[in-house]
């Protein structure tokens, strides 16, 4: 019972020699994208997690979120990133046309900006510290800490690439090759500022209203 | 922001001490002896007939897919045998340490293992037959055949592949070091809170435990992608989405699951780790940790991950019945569907596992339902099974009893599944052996589902069959073990014997106690026969030989290679014309067809980066586990250099030109002839005895002698 | 699908990006971000409510991102993706949402009376 009619035996192809293959670039895309997807599945358990400890009696008693969050400087860092993700989207645009001194340009201001996003999460991580929380005060302020890391680790990784990119592109140019990794970078920080509206939202200001 | 661990620790050795290498313990200490003779002997073997620059170039570097594949399997089957081993410790300690009255050596009370060796001999057993014995097991499979069933010429990532299978062989490593230095974990092979708390687990065996799984869930991770984007993005022109065999579409389905779950195992994980080495309170008892959360994150993988062998499995059996009905899958439309709501619903069910956790009685309904859904697709499945074989000309080689047996432990495994599945059962039986009975019927299924293939797709893979008679053999000795042991289990679950009892105090149970120690017995003889197997069609390895449709009624993509495949696939790209493409030549009588021009092809270059890396993240897996600080840094910062590198040099592959491949093409006809030129081939009809000989059969040659027949040792 | 480019720039994936689509992109979240943090450090509503905005603005900001950063749409180029993380968006749901109710209900079994339960 097959949905398609088989071609007549005497004149069907059985061989195919103009076959170009797959193209490379979007099967690397396409593969990434599957592997940005299992990484959402990450960041969506550590939110379950999350949800479970992030009740009052999660805190013991400690500080919660409400004591410990500035919700204006946490919005200085949705800047930050948020010009980094802009940043880097202009590079690849630059790329449209060739333009390499466009695309390191992009590659700079989003590797400084990603840098100013990261710093000013390392000082609020100090100055939480500095106040008692950490995650051995409790279970709520282990999954805070845990999860807000967890991004902040993943942007630490991901300016690491962009360093990789840049020297890349400069001592080879644009070839399949380096073009395909900046199209798989391009998703990775764009889900970013993504998984960032999340825990801003969820996470911070949430906590700081609870 | 680190834990004080117990038992000291330096910055040099972290918790590494003389002391953790159980040289006194009275079974370890004999093995290791026999390890590193083994070792010995393996290796002195391979440098005296200087096979090294052979392994290095052929195997180890290698990025085809057939060969990680094959590699995957020797692991799975080595990690296989050594699960069955820990079973087999446990059978033993149970039927001894039965009642008030039996001895203890060893050091034990009763028995010969201790209640803190016991723990961790059922843990590893669990972590080991799952992840590190089944999950390879079916991962080569999906390696070897599903490019070949969709006319690739690789898989997708060729790198990545080879990544993916070092990562799990550094798993495997991981968990066979923690037999000499130090332990292993003895809280179960899925971990329960608080007892995998550094407060009541202070030794490193919980931290084996907890790296070996994510290196796995790592490996897995990427094979799934690389399995997913094949499958999407590499079919063969013609090869259209209802035309893809049985096979693919269940891996694919599988992967997708293992895509989606296995992030939740690698945070659950983590989380452990994060209270184990940072002294977080994710899953403390107190300071507003949950306990109860762990075990959540933990079966929001697990369920899935049973769907992700099980699935592959049921692939395998859809593939086999066809082949030895010679009919089509039957309702091949709503097996993919049924693929696919199983995959779906699977999602949906996990709490089934913790039904007595006190989520409460309108979760549990929840839960319920959707459990006993899952249970739809599958009886569809078995029906378009049966009716698969209905009607059909049945030949009941090795490979179709064990579909067919594995068709039979499906029913009593579902259908106690289906039991579970309800609270108010559940709550009876729950973490009991009924438990553990009901879950190795459905294990049984993937380990027969993974034998019928060895038997059929073995051919395809190594240019020979095995031996008829011993796999038969070794299919009625494992079937009768299988019934011996876990039929009496089912019993004693309703009788009141829990999992995990290193001590049984009930002597009553003995005699079901015995019958399963009998059924183990059973069991080590059908290994042996597996060994027999090996060696007979080894010996007759020759006189077995198969050419490109090794069984004569084989009906996918697969089967139009060269037996055994050549490093390239196919010579020129197949263009699909239906589904069961093979079937659909050969009954139209151009199965023979050759291409009659060449292009050049393109192939991915060898590297050993991907070995290296492997290597690695063993290093790092252990510095983890002992805490060796500067050596994580170190390894950590040498695999991003390594992937750096890699992404630096990139590969160009290399070409192979069309008159190269015209070279090889003509040899491979030749042995092709050499091997069927005795057997007249008529395009679609079934030659009595002719298209189908095995077993040994002594077909009289129709037609001239072969130029170069018998043997040519 | 095979495409014959010698020159990886004139991939569709490269050539998809828009200066105009990544500003927009940026404005509406960037926008929406501090309409949310405003709302929420000046208390502008009781805490239900304030919940249900924050919630809209994070969610129409996602959606924003998604279309205009990741170009998540039905176009030849895209769709596997945009399939992909269709049939991915529920498992998310389940995740939460399932786990948030487990485990309500069971604080509602075990747990004393809690003030400022969510």
């Amino acid at each position: 019972m097959s949905a398609h009619d088989s071609p007549d035996p005497s004149k069907a192809v059985l061989w195919d020699t103009h076959y170009h293959g797959h193209d490379v670039i979007s099967t690397r895309s396409f593969g990434y994208f599957l592997y940005l997807l299992s990484d959402g599945m990450l960041f969506a358990t550590l939110f379950a997690a999350y949800g479970v400890l992030s009740y009052s009696h999660s805190y013991f008693n400690g500080q919660t979120p409400a004591d410990f969050v500035h919700p204006w400087y946490t919005f200085t860092q949705t800047v930050a990133l948020f010009l980094s993700v802009l940043a880097y989207g202009m590079g690849m645009s630059a790329v449209k046309k060739g333009n390499k001194a466009g695309l390191m340009n992009g590659l700079i201001a989003a590797f400084v900006l990603g840098v100013i996003f990261l710093g000013l999460d390392i000082h609020d991580m100090m100055d939480l510290a500095a106040h008692g929380v950490t995650v051995q005060t409790s279970g709520g302020a282990s999954a805070f800490i845990v999860l807000t890391q967890v991004h902040a680790a993943h942007i630490f990784f991901g300016l690491l690439w962009i360093l990789v990119m840049m020297a890349q592109v400069a001592a080879k140019g644009f070839t399949t090759d380096t073009v395909g990794r900046l199209l798989s970078l391009r998703m990775f920080w764009h889900l970013q500022a993504i998984i960032w509206v999340f825990v801003f939202v969820f996470v911070y200001l949430w906590g700081y209203m609870s | 922001m680190l834990v004080q661990v117990p038992g000291g620790w330096n910055p040099l050795l972290g918790r590494l001490a003389i002391d953790q290498i159980p040289y006194t313990n009275p079974i370890l200490a004999p093995l290791f002896v026999a390890v590193v003779i083994g070792a010995v002997i393996i290796l002195g073997l391979i440098t005296y007939y200087h096979k090294w620059g052979y392994l290095w170039k052929e195997w180890l570097t290698t990025v085809d897919h057939k060969k990680l594949g094959v590699m995957y399997i020797i692991l799975g089957l080595v990690m296989l045998f050594r699960g069955f081993i820990d079973g087999l410790m446990i059978r033993t300690q149970q039927v001894w340490a039965n009642g008030p009255q039996s001895s203890g050596v060893f050091g034990a009370v009763h028995g010969y293992l201790t209640p803190f060796h016991f723990g961790q001999v059922y843990s590893a057993h669990g972590l080991i037959m799952i992840l590190l014995a089944a999950t390879p097991l079916l991962v080569g499979f999906m390696n070897i055949i599903v490019p070949l069933q969709v006319g690739a010429r690789d898989m997708a990532y060729p790198y990545l592949n080879a990544l993916g299978l070092w990562i799990t062989a550094a798993a495997v490593a991981l968990i066979m070091i923690s037999l000499f230095v130090g332990d292993f974990a003895h809280n179960g092979w899925f971990g329960y809170a608080p007892i995998f708390e550094l407060q009541y687990s202070p030794g490193v065996g919980v931290d084996y435990w907890i790296w070996t799984l994510e290196l796995t869930a790592l490996g897995t991770t990427l094979g799934g992608i690389n399995l997913i984007a094949t499958i999407v993005k590499m079919r063969a022109p013609g090869m259209t989405w209802f035309r893809l065999p049985i096979f693919t579409w269940a891996s694919l389905s599988a992967n997708i699951i293992a895509l989606t779950s296995f992030p939740a195992l690698q945070v659950a994980l983590f989380l452990v780790a994060c209270d184990r080495y940072l002294g977080s309170h994710f899953f403390t008892a107190g300071f507003g940790g949950n306990l109860m959360l762990y075990t959540n994150l933990f079966w929001i993988w697990g369920h899935p991950e049973v769907y992700f062998v099980i699935l592959p499995a049921f692939g395998m059996m859809s593939e086999i019945f066809p082949a030895f009905s010679e009919k089509p899958l039957f309702g091949y439309i709503t097996m993919v569907a049924a693929s696919f709501a199983i995959a779906g619903v699977s999602w949906l069910v996990w709490l089934h596992h913790f039904f007595t956790m006190g989520a409460g009685p309108d979760v549990n309904s929840f839960f319920s339902v959707a459990t006993m859904l899952v249970g739809i697709p599958t009886g569809v499945k078995v029906f378009n099974w049966a009716f698969t074989m209905y009607r059909g000309r049945i030949t009941y080689t090795a490979a179709m009893l064990w579909a067919i047996g594995a068709l039979f432990l499906l029913l009593v495994g579902g259908l106690t599944g289906m039991m579970l599945a309800i609270p108010a059962i559940n709550y009876m039986v729950h973490n009991s052996v009924f438990v553990i009975a009901h879950f190795h019927s459905m294990l049984l299924v993937i380990v027969y589902a993974i034998f019928g293939s060895v038997l059929f797709w073995f051919p395809k893979v190594f240019g020979f069959k095995l031996d008829e008679f011993w796999a038969k053999t070794m299919f009625w000795l494992f079937s009768a073990g299988s019934v011996l042991v876990f039929v009496p289990m089912y019993m004693l679950g309703f009788m009141g014997q829990t999992r995990r009892l290193d001590y049984v105090f009930n002597t009553a149970w003995h005699p079901y106690l015995v019958t399963e120690e009998i059924g183990i017995a059973v069991y080590c003889l059908s290994v042996a026969a597996f060994f027999v197997l090996l060696y007979v069609s080894i010996r007759d390895r020759v006189k077995n030989r198969v050419g490109q449709d090794a069984w004569g009624t084989s009906r996918s993509l697969e089967w139009l290679t060269h037996s055994p495949v050549p490093f390239y696939n196919f010579a020129v790209t197949p263009h699909v014309n239906a589904r069961d493409e093979l079937a659909w030549r050969r009954h139209n009588g151009i199965n023979e067809a050759q291409p009659t021009q060449y292009v050049d092809i393109h192939m991915p270059n060898n590297t050993g980066v991907a070995i290296y890396i492997g290597a690695l993240t063993f290093v790092l897996g252990f510095a983890l586990t002992w805490r060796v600080w500067w050596l994580c840094l170190l390894s950590l910062v040498a695999i991003i250099v390594l992937m750096i590198v890699r992404s630096w040099r990139g590969d160009p592959g290399y070409i192979i030109t069309a008159a190269e491949l015209e070279k090889m093409e003509r040899e491979a006809m030749q042995r092709q002839q050499q091997v069927e030129g005795h057997l007249p081939h008529h395009g679609g009809q079934a030659v009595p005895g002719g298209a189908m000989a095995y077993e040994g059969q002594k077909v009289s040659p129709l037609g001239t002698p072969p130029s170069s027949g018998g043997d040519h040792h | 699908m095979s495409h014959g480019h010698d020159n990886p720039i004139l991939h569709p994936e490269v050539q998809m990006s828009s200066t105009r689509g990544y500003f927009t992109g940026f404005l509406i979240s960037l926008v929406l971000m501090a309409a949310a943090t405003a709302m929420v450090s000046s208390h502008a509503f009781p805490p239900f409510g304030l919940l249900m905005v924050i919630t809209i603005c994070a969610a129409i900001a996602i959606i924003a991102q998604i279309y205009f950063l990741l170009h998540i749409d039905v176009s030849e180029h895209n769709i596997w993706n945009t399939v992909s993380l269709v049939l991915f968006i529920p498992l998310f749901i389940f995740t939460i949402g399932l786990t948030w109710w487990m485990f309500s209900q069971l604080y509602l079994r075990t747990m004393p009376m809690m003030p400022g339960m969510h």
